[in-house]
């Protein structure tokens, strides 16, 4: 039998703000929407083949990019070559290919890593110098990018304003390329945790602490709601589970996951890895006033079914519950 | 690695850029630093007029133009000669540096966290810097405002700049990996060990110059090993700086071939090859290990 024990400071004060959130949540209520299109592809390695793959994906959800300017956010983070820390190199090799064939004007990689200052060693340790021809040319070191001062028009955290790269901003469409992986704060990070690589360290440091200050899920919301113009494509061949985003253990799911919808995206992947996405908390916020994307009867689901492709990820301790 | 290859960098607003683009407050105060060391006097005045006229009204640096807030790269122009960034305006950025801590030493956070029933971790016993105010301290600004505040403290020491510099010392002492060295200053998150980085390593150890602990020995194996191993310019540069700094550097040590792609690595390379470089000029020999 458990015995009472006194309420702390901490309850005394964490108390009213639980009773708040309660009363918000009873509030939730439905709207209807058009449904979202979110891709599931097989991919089994990375080869060849995932030109061809992606080419298809780009196809499936009928990407205008004529004469636009694509801007495509890997996600890097680590010198680890064969771990699944990065976003894999032919992964985004193939987008930028299957982009150029669409007839984008540009095509551009960029990333702002936020542990390691020196982002160029990090693309080349991560490959990208071999994969893609003449990367330095097209890559764009997020970090230390010309920055404008924007002001989110919707904001969750903190932050009333925010420095962001002129060559994020300016993009007409920005392609999140994440890795599907745990993540130890904030349960998983997927395409608009990824966002995260827009925030420049020249300014704000490494790591962006920041935004840790700011809120972590709430600085994600206030990121997806500044970038409306965006596509997902989130690499799940090779993902990680455990520890992550860095001291996790590969995972293969052998899916791409795509679509425009990022939290119908994010939604989708966090099925995929066996986890409720009602549970991640930069989701809920995204869409605090319907919750529409999450909800799976209104997400059209386009190739694989979530059953037939999902594998559990194994969570860190403190999301066992999700 | 010629000189030239930082002058044709500069911009014609006197500043540098990190590889391309406008000027910045970080590259513009190494591109000076390596200038002057190589006698190019023209080409570190109008830097150093850059630096002046990005100045702000708390005292304090921006990490470029149009950014409206001072952040940890007031440290790197407190390592600039103040006869030649001006005296007024040096002495403003060291108090900016002595009046700015991580949040997490501020009182009203640690009101709250005592309010809350936490107790301060071990770690934060000592405030450090933050890259920017507002935030944590972390590793790089605290090796950086050391290196500065040593300079100052041998122009002319106070009591606050010497408590400033010690607890900066255990700051970087108490946020070592266990297995020695430093990542960027997270020691155990949520209970995991991190790793060590090759470039922070060597900038605590530059800050660290003249201690002398298990600690301090610890970490200059490890910097010794990432010495062997890394192939990033940034990092050889910042390892070479910090085992100079205990003395520790091989003296027939012969730096690998790589790329140095940006402007402080351009210029630290320069640095570094100096037989008294200005980052660690202020260390007496007897001091270095």
């Amino acid at each position: 039998m458990s015995t009472p024990h006194p309420i702390t400071r901490r309850e005394w004060l964490t108390a009213p703000a639980a009773a708040g959130a309660a009363l918000l949540a009873g509030c939730n209520h439905a709207v209807a929407i058009r449904p979202a299109s979110v891709s599931i592809t097989r991919a089994a390695a990375y080869g060849q083949g995932l030109y061809d793959t992606v080419r298809h994906i780009l196809e499936q959800h009928r990407l205008d990019v004529r004469g636009r300017r694509v801007l495509l956010k890997p996600n890097l983070v680590e010198f680890e070559p064969g771990s699944s820390i990065n976003t894999h190199p032919l992964l985004v090799h193939a987008a930028m290919e299957a982009f150029r064939a669409l007839g984008a004007a540009e095509v551009r990689i960029a990333e702002g890593p936020g542990h390691r200052r020196n982002t160029l060693d990090l693309a080349e340790a991560a490959g990208y110098f071999q994969t893609v021809p003449r990367f330095e040319d097209s890559f764009v070191d997020l970090n230390v990018d010309e920055v404008s001062l924007v002001r989110p028009e919707r904001t969750f955290s903190r932050l009333e304003k925010l420095y962001l790269p002129n060559s994020a901003l300016g993009a007409d469409l920005l392609v999140s390329m994440p890795k599907m992986k745990t993540h130890h704060w904030v349960g998983a990070t997927l395409s608009m945790k990824n966002l995260f690589g827009l925030v420049p360290s020249g300014i704000y440091g490494w790591p962006k602490n920041v935004l840790h200050w700011a809120g972590i899920s709430e600085c994600i919301a206030d990121l997806h709601a500044a970038f409306p113009r965006q596509f997902a494509l989130v690499d799940g061949i090779v993902g990680m589970e455990g520890n992550g985003p860095i001291q996790g253990t590969p995972k293969p799911a052998g899916v791409l996951v795509a679509g425009r919808d990022r939290v119908a995206v994010d939604a989708t992947c966090c099925r995929i890895m066996r986890i409720d996405p009602y549970r991640i908390r930069y989701l809920q916020l995204a869409t605090r006033d319907s919750q529409e994307s999450i909800l799976e009867g209104n997400i059209r689901q386009v190739g694989e079914r979530i059953a037939d492709v999902a594998t559990r990820f194994q969570l860190p301790p403190d999301f066992q519950d999700l | 690695m010629p000189i030239e290859n930082l002058l044709e960098r500069q911009n014609p607003d006197g500043g540098w850029p990190y590889s391309h683009g406008g000027s910045w407050t970080e590259p513009t105060v190494y591109a000076i630093l390596a200038s002057l060391a190589a006698g190019e006097r023209d080409a570190a005045d109008r830097g150093m007029r850059w630096i002046v006229s990005a100045r702000r009204p708390d005292g304090g640096w921006a990490p470029c133009g149009g950014v409206d807030q001072s952040t940890w790269v007031t440290g790197l122009v407190a390592l600039l000669p103040p006869e030649r960034l001006g005296r007024p305006y040096y002495e403003e950025a060291v108090r900016w540096l002595l009046r700015t801590t991580g949040e997490e030493s501020a009182f009203s956070y640690r009101l709250r966290e005592f309010l809350l029933g936490n107790s301060p971790p071990p770690e934060q016993k000592f405030p450090g810097w933050p890259w920017v105010p507002g935030a944590a301290a972390w590793v790089g600004p605290t090796s950086i405002a050391i290196l500065a505040l040593r300079q100052a403290a041998r122009r002319g020491a106070s009591p606050p700049l010497q408590k400033r510099l010690e607890a900066g010392r255990g700051f970087l002492l108490a946020h070592m990996c266990r297995d020695g060295g430093w990542n960027h200053g997270s020691v155990r998150p949520l209970g995991y060990e991190s790793n060590p980085y090759p470039e922070t390593t060597g900038m605590a150890l530059a800050a660290l110059a003249g201690t002398k602990s298990p600690e301090v020995d610890r970490a200059l194996t490890v910097a010794r090993q990432f010495l062997a191993e890394c192939r990033s310019a940034d990092a050889l540069n910042w390892l070479r700086l910090g085992l100079m700094a205990h003395g520790q550097l091989p003296a027939d040590y012969c730096a690998p071939t790589v790329t140095y792609r940006t402007t402080p690595e351009t210029a630290l390379g320069l640095l570094v090859a100096q037989k008294d470089n200005p980052l660690l000029g202020a260390i007496p020999a007897g001091e270095r290990g």
